[in-house]
């Protein structure tokens, strides 16, 4: 058994609402952008005035009783929420009809002890419709969509029978059923002007007219049409967050991983009944002095392990403590689709991706969040750029290897070491660096290189590859010359 | 007077909840090996580096170390597996990576900085501590086809100081998560832990210029001598004297000529 609620022209009603001084007097409501503003509702008063809609704002303002205004988004929510919270009180079961706004469908079923029998459900939830500020019809049926029509197209409270649903649709204008234009147009053409009229048409004959959509209106026209009824139910997504308020402020995080172990439970046992993990979890921890430190944890891939998402809270926590003592801490989960993956038996070995997490979440907090990772080179003309991403190795594949040879490995010193040189004919012939004095024995270059000579940050220098000697060792450097400082360096080794 | 054997047999029974077959000689397999990508150092190492063992490569400044563990980790990581280079001086080129064709995604590079602890920096402790910590992690986690701890820069009394007991806990874990540790060094730290010993060595010098033309740094040759190796197949090979291979790598603008 289903109820349905409709308020007719609700836009108006919605900007009414808010506004009591306007229900006596002729308004219009307006849309889109100015100028090309058109009326999309109007009162009883400004309509019997002739306001209609579709109208330009122009054309709303020539009437001088009419007062025209643009809709707001926040009225017709507010409309929607008290609208919401009435039928609440009715039915936990409520499913919102897209294509009428403010329209809501009940399941009442059961409700006939608290409530009475239909007909007086019907009656006290208009009334508390009314008693909220707004005028609604309620129709009650057997069928959903004939309860829908029903409402759309009879003022008042209405009640079908179980059964003669057809016989309540009977005088109803075909306008309450979801027609196209084109398909209001065909039967307008054909004279059929009432859902009675469209019931009494053989479905064959309608169906080898119209098509397949003809059954379908003929069996909204004789309100037995089936339906799946979908509930608004609460956002799960937004269920996800646990929040605790501490006694006493909390210096220490190790008393605080006691809570946090508890609240990981609690979003994890709601997490698992839908058979999905935890993506992410992000802690929100109030501070003393109306501070908020937040920290995101995000696991490569969903986890459902506890004890991996409590150690990678810790280790986050541990590696950006909070800059002062926590007086209430909120923890918000993100779930995911728990990923599974098929392994082969003869596939190279891969890190596990939960113990790879924790690690690398240990290597970051001894290291540092910018010293782990994989590294990216940057597509820049400067040598040696590159970028750090997070670690996370492709599945395991095999790759041919290149036939080229074995290039020369340069060790990057970071940063570049100053160096004392000695020149004759401009080029380097001994170089002093790190306390040692080194004969160059060959030398390669200048090379020179230059960027960014468009902005503040140019830069330019001139590269030598050298080998260089002492008694006992060889070893071949690349050296360079800024012109700007006027300094040697060494840029690094090669090996 | 009970036999050797049922003595054997006793003391294998008394001990089996702490130590199983404690007295029965462990067949050892022959481990896998990576190969390094270089022909000449794959034919003295009978085929590449051992997984599950340590390889110690030392030598001083410019012996080809880099380029050698930067081949063979591009090796290891077109074969689909994940590696490690713990950087102990942050000197790792990553063009000089990419050039080697090492598949960067699967490369985890660690940089260890003097800066994270407040104590005197230009001591190479806090450095090697924290690479030895890193490795350490790594090796727990398990997973990686290959670790670098790459100990170049650090003078050889101060990994000398390392205990033995790190190595030897390397040894183990190596095992365990059958990752081949590849130490580079300037001079053998791991002793007895390393299954297989390397010294690299520069050969003659070549001149940087080929052509007569502009001076120009186009190759260089190596030589790589094959100090101990624990997995070599046959007894008798052991008693071999050292291996010695040549090898040459190119720079990168040369392979454009």
């Amino acid at each position: 058994m289903y109820a349905v609620l409709h308020p007719p022209n609700f836009y108006a009603q919605a900007a009414a609402h808010p506004r009591p001084e306007l229900r006596k007097r002729p308004f219009a409501l307006l849309d889109g952008e100015p100028p090309a503003e058109f009326v999309i509702a109007a009162n009883k008063a400004a309509r019997a005035l002739g306001v209609e809609a579709g109208m330009t704002r122009l054309q709303a303002e020539s009437f001088p009783e009419v007062t025209a205004f643009s809709r707001t988004p926040a009225d017709e929510a507010s409309a929607h929420t008290i609208l919401h919270n009435v039928v609440c009180l009715f039915s936990p079961r409520i499913e919102h009809i897209e294509i009428s706004p403010g329209t809501y469908a009940l399941d009442i079923e059961g409700m006939n002890r608290l409530y009475g029998d239909a007909t007086q459900l019907a009656a006290r939830l208009r009334q508390h419709t009314m008693a909220a500020g707004f005028l609604a019809n309620v129709a009650v049926a057997e069928n959903f969509h004939a309860a829908v029509c029903l409402a759309l197209g009879k003022a008042g409270v209405s009640v079908a029978a179980s059964g003669h649903e057809a016989e309540a649709l009977r005088d109803l204008p075909v306008c309450v059923l979801p027609l196209e234009p084109e398909q209001e147009e065909t039967l307008h053409s054909w004279g059929v002007r009432t859902c009675g009229e469209l019931a009494a048409l053989l479905e064959s004959d309608l169906i080898a007219r119209i098509g397949q959509v003809g059954k379908k209106l003929h069996a909204l026209a004789r309100g037995a049409w089936p339906h799946l009824m979908f509930p608004i139910e609460p956002s799960f997504e937004d269920g996800l967050s646990e929040r605790m308020e501490l006694d006493h402020p909390v210096e220490v995080l190790e008393p605080l991983l006691f809570l946090l172990s508890r609240m990981t439970d609690a979003l994890l046992e709601r997490v698992k009944e839908k058979a999905l993990a935890i993506a992410s979890l992000r802690v929100v921890l109030h501070l003393d002095g109306n501070k908020r430190h937040e920290r995101i944890v995000r696991p490569a891939l969903p986890l459902q392990d506890k004890p991996t998402l409590l150690k990678l809270l810790q280790l986050d926590l541990e590696t950006h403590p909070p800059s002062a003592a926590i007086l209430h801490l909120e923890l918000h989960a993100q779930s995911a689709a728990p990923c599974r993956a098929q392994h082969g038996l003869f596939l190279p070995q891969a890190p596990e991706p939960g113990r790879l997490e924790v690690t690398l979440a240990h290597l970051k907090k001894l290291l540092g969040d910018e010293r782990v990772g994989s590294v990216e080179l940057k597509d820049d003309p400067r040598p040696n750029a590159f970028r750090m991403v997070p670690f996370a190795p492709p599945p395991p594949r095999k790759q041919e290897r290149p036939s080229l040879s074995v290039p020369t490995a340069l060790r990057v010193s970071r940063p570049p070491q100053a160096v004392g040189v000695a020149l004759t004919d401009n080029k380097p012939t001994r170089i002093f660096w790190d306390g040692q004095g080194y004969a160059v024995r060959e030398i390669a270059g200048p090379w020179r290189i230059s960027g960014q000579w468009w902005s503040e940050a140019n830069w330019c220098r001139e590269e030598w590859d050298v080998r260089l000697t002492t008694e006992t060792a060889e070893r071949i450097c690349r050296i360079a010359f800024d012109p700007r400082s006027r300094c040697w360096y060494v840029q690094g080794t090669y090996d | 007077m009970p036999s050797s054997a049922a003595i054997r047999l006793q003391i294998e029974t008394t001990l089996a909840n702490r130590v199983p077959a404690a007295l029965t000689l462990k067949i050892k397999q022959a481990p896998e090996l990576f190969a390094t990508g270089i022909a000449e150092v794959d034919a003295v190492l009978d085929g590449g580096i051992p997984r599950g063992c340590i390889t110690e490569v030392a030598g001083a400044a410019s012996t080809g170390k880099t380029s050698l563990g930067l081949s063979s980790i591009a090796t290891i990581t077109q074969s689909g597996a994940a590696c490690a280079w713990v950087d102990v001086s942050d000197t790792l080129s990553p063009e000089s990576a990419a050039a080697a064709g090492v598949e960067l995604k699967r490369l985890l590079w660690l940089r260890t900085s003097a800066e994270r602890k407040q104590t005197i920096t230009n001591k190479p402790w806090p450095r090697l501590e924290q690479a030895l910590k890193a490795t350490d992690l790594l090796l727990q986690a398990g997973g990686f086809g290959a670790i670098v701890l790459d100990m170049s820069d650090v003078l050889p009394q101060h990994t000398m100081r390392i205990p033995l007991a790190t190595w030897y806990r390397f040894r183990l874990a190596a095992e365990q998560a059958r990752t081949a540790l590849i130490f580079l060094s300037q001079a053998p730290c791991a002793h007895s832990c390393a299954a297989l010993a390397l010294r690299c060595e520069p050969v003659e010098v070549r001149s940087f210029s080929s052509n007569g033309e502009t001076a120009l740094f186009e190759h260089q040759q190596y030589t790589l001598i094959r100090e101990r190796n624990r997995n070599e197949s046959s007894v008798f090979l052991q008693r071999k004297p050292p291996l010695r291979a040549a090898w040459q790598a190119e720079t990168l603008w040369s392979r454009v000529r």
